[in-house]
């Protein structure tokens, strides 16, 4: 068989002629430029940086594991620690399971029901900040909560939700959850878009009431995104700052009792006198500590694929 | 060619990562040492003129500052950029990271003490051995720092003096005196006191805020914040536990929010709400309460800031300090003169509550005009105005008091008070982190 002529002539495997063969790298440099000077050297950075005793305007020596052994030492590290997990051990299951509630809500044909999807999605888009003095004028001992438990007697002294570092610790969880579920809200709408009708058809003819129905329809096909919103949400729960910052003030709660991980290094990295080299070293721990559970995550995913 | 799930979860833990970090990247290496600009006797060239948060409202002032100036120095081309408040510090760190400082830079004290010591900025004093006599002595010794000799690293720029401000109906229900502001800070304890007992917790005496009264409270209570050497902080004394143990009481009784310990930032609303008997010690804030809160306003008075054994305040001016190795330290340096002469000082001082360090500046009538001794603003003006001619350094927050050393001593602090240590572990817990804190800043 003789070849036609023309490029369909070229096998599939050859390399197409002269500058062509850099067209596909073309292409992709000024996006593997942005991630290389904006990701990839950052974090490398970092890494270089945790080994060494810099700070702010002032180039580091080189000091070996020096700054990890100083963060297992110290007890601040620690408490942030425990705070940055139990924020995630809390934080996660409630907003896996919350917005797949609220999504089933919302989907019922009820007249009105489209101002409540808006409405349940309104504090994504608010501004944290907003937010969070909102949540504080709620929360403080003269605030919104306290006056309505006073006046129905149910306490005599004001609840400390922002002065005791756990109180402080959950309302900052409150916050969070509030303003993740419209979001992951969305995200399992998706999902029950493309539960086949018909599943729940023959369910019902089965016999299957609303709660069955949900657990054995609605979950399971569902189960892949919420394997994805526990991950997505655990990240987000490792790296919780500003809802701590506006509730607690600049020092993490009394006494900084409530700072969580991104808290300490802001703390010890930034400012004037930032020690950029510690705040690096806690910031790969952060890291390794949200690798952990995003493979975690993965394993739960595997098992379930299995 | 699929991935192994390996690479797949090695990727993602990239991804992650360098997600992440972004967090912590800072800047780590230090800039190379920048070369010391000389006078050349020719003011010319472009110079850049950073400001901290000024437009839109001083646009006006500011460009009529500069464009006289240029009219002046026909040769000079002032590129004014202004900055907003917010991300001013790390904006300013990453510059002088990447060799990028403006010409001419607004500083704040903090700003001031890492760039001088990094040696980023010029020495003014050398450039202009004359120019001491112009501003008020508090304000322009400011600018030294520890080791550096009679190098000064700014010049003095705008000031707001420390004042007294009181809700003299709740004074006088609490049982006090209006024309009887305290003195000293046991007698405004004493006061609080008096104010809990009696308010029956419908308004409190005095934010707590740790971060905003300390080291001043300890310095006015004659607590050596620093020991002789100035290299290591010394006020770990019986002095500085009385305060604390003071506080602690004090919040108890519900003489200040209880939020308060944390943040302070609600102080204008409470004031003005008449929730609170002392107001900020800001005079900027008793225009802030004339507009927002008129009825409030026509009860508050203005004193003098309490100042206990030392008598006078200190003095906290905004600075202008010049990029060490400008190309053009003379027209960087005529600039920075011509901002904070006295003339623009005063008439920069008309537009905002602020105050001149031009000790010219500072004797225009303006500032000693009391009124009717009625109006709170005027007040204000007057009384800070006084206390600024009589201004002494030893009533400065230390440059080595940084805002890491505040937060660190603060967290110890707020735990006395709220009862989950005693005092005096406090106090030696918060002096033990300042050192460590001073001995690593100290490191070269």
């Amino acid at each position: 068989m003789t070849a036609a002529p023309g490029p369909a002539a070229a096998g599939f495997h050859d390399r197409p002629p002269g500058p062509a063969r850099w067209a596909p790298y073309l292409f992709l440099a000024p996006g593997l430029l942005l991630v290389l000077v904006f990701s990839i050297w950052p974090f490398l950075n970092t890494v270089i940086l945790s080994f060494t005793d810099a700070q702010i305007l002032r180039a580091g020596r080189f000091t070996g594991f020096a700054n990890y052994r100083r963060a297992f030492a110290d007890p601040d590290f620690w408490l942030a620690t425990g705070n940055s997990v139990l924020y995630l051990l809390v934080v996660v299951p409630c907003l896996v399971l919350l917005p797949l509630a609220l999504a089933v809500l919302v989907r019922t044909k009820i007249p009105g029901i489209g101002f409540f999807r808006s409405a349940f999605y309104t504090p994504v888009i608010a501004s944290a900040v907003v937010v969070g003095l909102m949540w504080q004028w709620v929360l403080r001992s003269d605030g919104l909560v306290n006056t309505v438990l006073r006046a129905l007697r149910v306490v005599s002294e004001p609840v400390p939700f922002l002065t005791d570092s756990t109180m402080l610790l959950v309302s900052a969880m409150v916050v969070t959850v509030w303003k993740g579920l419209g979001y992951y809200m969305v995200f399992y709408l998706a999902a029950l878009g493309n539960v086949p009708v018909s599943l729940y058809e023959a369910a019902a003819l089965d016999g299957a009431g609303a709660v069955r129905r949900f657990f054995s329809v609605t979950v399971p096909q569902v189960k892949p995104m919420m394997l994805l919103v526990g991950t997505l949400s655990a990240i987000s729960a490792l790296r919780v700052f500003t809802e701590i910052y506006i509730l607690g003030g600049e020092s993490g709660g009394p006494g900084g009792g409530a700072r969580t991980l991104p808290f300490l290094i802001r703390q010890v990295g930034l400012g004037f006198s930032g020690e950029t080299g510690y705040a690096s070293a806690v910031s790969l721990l952060l890291f390794l500590l949200t690798l952990v559970f995003s493979l975690l995550g993965r394993r739960l995913s595997r098992g379930d694929e299995s | 060619m699929p991935r192994s799930p390996m690479t797949r979860t090695v990727l993602a833990a990239l991804a992650t990562g360098t997600f992440l970090s972004s967090a912590a990247c800072g800047v780590g290496g230090g800039p190379g040492p920048a070369r010391e600009a000389a006078k050349t006797g020719k003011v010319a060239g472009e110079i850049t003129f950073r400001t901290l948060q000024l437009k839109p409202v001083f646009t006006t002032y500011v460009q009529g500052v500069i464009d006289a100036f240029q009219r002046k120095h026909p040769e000079v081309k002032v590129k004014w950029e202004d900055v907003p408040g917010d991300g001013y510090n790390e904006k300013l760190v990453a510059d002088a990271q990447a060799g990028a400082l403006p010409d001419v830079v607004n500083l704040s004290t903090d700003s001031f003490q890492l760039l001088g010591d990094r040696g980023m900025l010029a020495d003014v004093a050398r450039l202009d051995p004359q120019i001491a006599e112009e501003y008020v002595p508090g304000a322009w010794e400011q600018f030294k720092l520890p080791g550096k000799g009679d190098s000064v690293y700014a010049y003095p720029w705008y000031v707001t003096p420390e004042i007294l401000t009181y809700n003299t109906d709740l004074f006088r229900e609490a049982g006090l005196d209006p024309a009887k502001p305290p003195a000293g800070v046991e007698q405004f304890f004493d006061y609080a006191e008096q104010i809990a007992a009696r308010s029956g917790g419908r308004y409190s005496a005095f934010m707590a805020d740790p971060k905003g009264r300390l080291p001043g409270d300890w310095q006015k209570m004659g607590v050596p914040v620093l020991n002789g050497t100035k290299d290591a902080f010394a006020f770990d004394t019986p002095k500085a536990v009385e305060w604390v143990e003071r506080m602690k009481s004090l919040y108890a009784k519900g003489a200040m929010p209880k939020e308060s310990l944390l943040k302070s930032d609600d102080i204008n609303q409470l004031y003005g709400a008449g929730k609170l008997v002392f107001g900020p010690g800001s005079p900027g804030f008793v225009k802030d309460i004339k507009q927002n809160a008129p009825q409030v306003y026509a009860t508050t008075r203005v004193a003098g800031a309490v100042t206990g054994r030392l008598g006078h305040i200190g003095i906290y001016a905004q600075s202008l300090g010049i990029r060490k190795d400008t190309p053009h330290p003379d027209a960087a340096a005529e600039f920075a003169k011509w901002v904070t002469n006295g003339p623009n000082q005063v008439a920069f001082s008309k537009k905002a509550t602020i105050y001149p360090s031009n000790a010219a500046g500072l004797a225009d009538p303006y500032f000693s005009d009391r009124g009717d001794g009625t109006d709170a603003e005027t007040l204000a003006r007057a009384v800070g105005a006084e206390e600024l001619r009589s201004a002494q350094l030893d009533a400065n927050t230390p440059v080595q008091w940084t805002s890491q050393v505040g937060d660190a001593v603060v967290r110890e602090v707020q735990k006395a008070i709220q009862g989950q240590q005693d005092a005096r572990t406090a106090v030696r817990k918060a002096q033990e982190e300042a050192n460590r804190l001073l001995a690593n800043a100290a490191r070269k």
